[in-house]
């Protein structure tokens, strides 16, 4: 069983082998300079007690940051290329009529090869995220950690296994490459947008906080700024809404002047800022649960095509 | 009817038994009850859509039966080892993993059987000098085929089932395919059922006969016995219904003054009116095949429905 598996997917393994292998060098070169420009400039901050514009410190960098923050399409990639062909195209080529009258049963095939393919996923999952969430050890000390959830930790991991367990599943529906390949790109970014902008903000209670409008204190470093809205005297937020009329009248001379005095005369008035947050804190506690959400996902849908291959009628 | 372990080298190689198959609201094979003693090599014929694919792939278990029961070697058709090492299969179209090559093929087969024959597939396929190293998708027609049987026979299957496996081929390739199949069966304790809708093919190398029409069981004898109890009857023109009285008439064309019939014998011809002569297999066959279709006049008839 393993010796087919290897023999029919070793091109598929060779071709990740090379693309992780020449991720690895771009990254780990990119990685410690990156990392010694960052020590560098810590240092330059202790001895001048000023540590000016960190903005400008990656300013060369953006092609390699952009091409981690590419890494989010993996996962999706081994769903298109590993998860959707692997039953579907059995099927396609009738070859599971092949495989499913020799001496082994179709259990054993299907677990087999289901295995080799999550197995494939974890590994690679893991390996990438390792290398990506080393990688931006001096951008996450930055900036959140939360700007970049979906490419470090376990999410990618899970993700792995969600995307190719879906695959899986669909090509045990539709039994054609093609069509699985597109349904599995559908329904993973589908899922995979809609819980990141519905369901993330909302695994745990976020943080209401009101600060001074334009002051020195805002949300701690790290993190996950929700929204961020002006607060009326009350309290209350004006959310997306806020507009010149809801500023009272006798803040209004400097709006049609031009005058810069609007903002004090709102801090007067008793207007804030309310900001909505979660803290760097929580963190591991969203990754756990985010992975968790996409593990269970996957193993629902390799129940699905299990009970789908193990009783079709071929 | 899967008898005690006792029982099952003396089981036929096939039993079937009120055997049907529905796919939605279609029947593609309906109350097929049948029996095939161990040892055959029979032939699984019908028109297009009579379930002869169905029923193969409800005795190798690719399929699973809407009503009545199977038994293969006195096991009911299932996923277990036991039962798949007894059985050898060639699926219709021959289907192979396309980028591997033939010994790819048999690598791949040494290690999903316990009983695995390498020495013989290589020596089968090296004496039709079919090329083990390049893909199989680069091989012809006939060659494929040729490694879809030796993969079958590599498992020393007790009983082998093959889907049309010559309807692809030229009648070259298809000689030396059914060649080899005699051979394979010379060489062993082997039972075959082939299916296929070229008659002429399998007349040669089979020594029985499933005739499959409209998704029922119209005969399953030893070919022998086929052709002994069938007859053509030609005669003056009489009326058929008064014929059939006494006769069992499997299909009767007239012309204006001459009746034929081909009957299925129940007792020797007494009425000296018919001149009574013996058939071939192919011409019984296609008239149990023709029986469905409304009665043309004349010989015609059955010439057109051999295309």
């Amino acid at each position: 069983m393993n010796y087919l598996i290897w023999r029919l997917h070793r091109n598929q393994a060779f071709f990740a082998g090379a693309v992780l292998a020449l991720m690895t060098i771009l990254l780990l070169v990119t990685g410690i300079t990156m990392a010694h420009d960052y020590h560098v400039f810590l240092a330059n901050c202790a001895a001048t007690r000023s540590c000016g514009d960190t903005g400008q410190l990656f300013s060369g960098d953006g092609a390699i940051i952009d091409m981690v923050n590419l890494t989010v399409v993996v996962p999706l990639l081994f769903g298109l290329f590993w998860g959707a062909p692997l039953l579907a195209k059995e099927f396609e080529d009738g070859t599971h009529n092949l495989v499913w009258t020799q001496g082994v049963t179709r259990g054993q095939w299907l677990r087999g090869k289901m295995l080799w393919a999550l197995v494939a996923a974890v590994a690679w999952g893991l390996a990438m995220t390792a290398l990506v969430s080393w990688w931006r050890y001096p951008e996450n000390a930055l900036s959140s950690r939360f700007s970049a959830f979906d490419i470090q930790g376990i999410v990618p991991v899970a993700y792995s296994l969600f995307a190719v367990a879906l695959g899986i599943a669909v090509g045990s529906l539709v039994k054609r490459v093609l069509p699985a390949i597109a349904i599995t790109l559908g329904v993973f970014v589908a899922v995979r947008v809609v819980l990141a902008i519905y369901g993330r903000p909302h695994y745990m209670t976020p943080i209401s906080k009101l600060f001074a409008l334009a002051g020195p204190q805002g949300p701690p470093a790290g993190a996950w700024v929700i929204s961020n809205s002006i607060a009326g005297p009350g309290g209350q937020s004006f959310g997306e809404s806020f507009s010149p009329g809801d500023i009272p009248l006798a803040c209004r001379s400097g709006l049609a002047t031009g005058k810069s005095g609007t903002l004090p005369c709102l801090v007067t008035h008793g207007f804030q800022q309310l900001v909505v947050y979660q803290p760097a804190s929580r963190f591991w506690a969203f990754q756990g649960i985010e992975a968790a959400i996409f593990v269970v996902l996957a193993v629902a849908l390799l129940a699905v095509a299990y009970r789908r291959v193990l009783s079709r009628d071929a | 009817m899967a008898g005690a372990p006792g029982d099952r080298d003396a089981a036929p190689a096939i039993e079937t038994r009120g055997l049907g198959k529905r796919f939605g609201s279609q029947w593609a094979l309906q109350d097929c009850s049948l029996s095939v003693p161990r040892g055959r090599v029979t032939a699984l014929v019908g028109p297009n859509g009579a379930g002869k694919t169905t029923l193969l792939r409800l005795l190798v278990g690719l399929a699973s039966p809407t009503a009545g029961e199977a038994s293969v070697l006195g096991r009911a058709p299932q996923q277990s080892e036991e039962f798949l090492s007894t059985i050898g299969y060639l699926a219709q179209d021959v289907p192979l993993y396309q980028r591997l090559s033939a010994a790819d093929h048999l690598a791949l087969g040494a290690h999903l059987n316990a009983r695995w024959d390498e020495t013989a597939a290589r020596e089968r396929l090296s004496a039709l000098k079919i090329p083990c190293d390049r893909p199989v998708a680069t091989l012809s027609g006939g060659q494929r085929a040729q490694v879809g049987l030796g993969l079958a026979l590599a498992k020393r299957p007790q009983l082998l089932l093959l889907d049309e496996p010559v309807a692809a081929l030229d009648p070259l390739a298809r000689r030396q395919f059914l060649v080899s199949l005699t051979a394979a069966v010379a060489e062993g304790d082997l039972s075959v059922i082939l299916s296929s809708h070229l008659l002429h093919d399998l007349e040669r190398v089979c020594d029985h006969v499933i005739l499959l029409a409209a998704s029922k069981t119209q005969i399953c004898a030893d070919i022998d016995g086929v052709l002994e109890t069938h007859r053509m009857l030609v005669g003056p023109r009489r009326k058929i219904s008064d014929i059939e009285r006494s006769l069992d008439v499997v299909k009767a064309t007239q012309t204006t003054n001459q009746t034929r019939l081909l009957v299925r014998l129940i007792g020797p011809i007494l009425d000296p009116s018919w001149e009574v002569s013996e058939v071939g297999l192919e011409d019984i066959i296609l008239a149990y095949m023709g029986q469905d279709e409304p009665l043309a006049a004349g010989p015609l008839a059955v010439m057109g429905a051999t295309q």
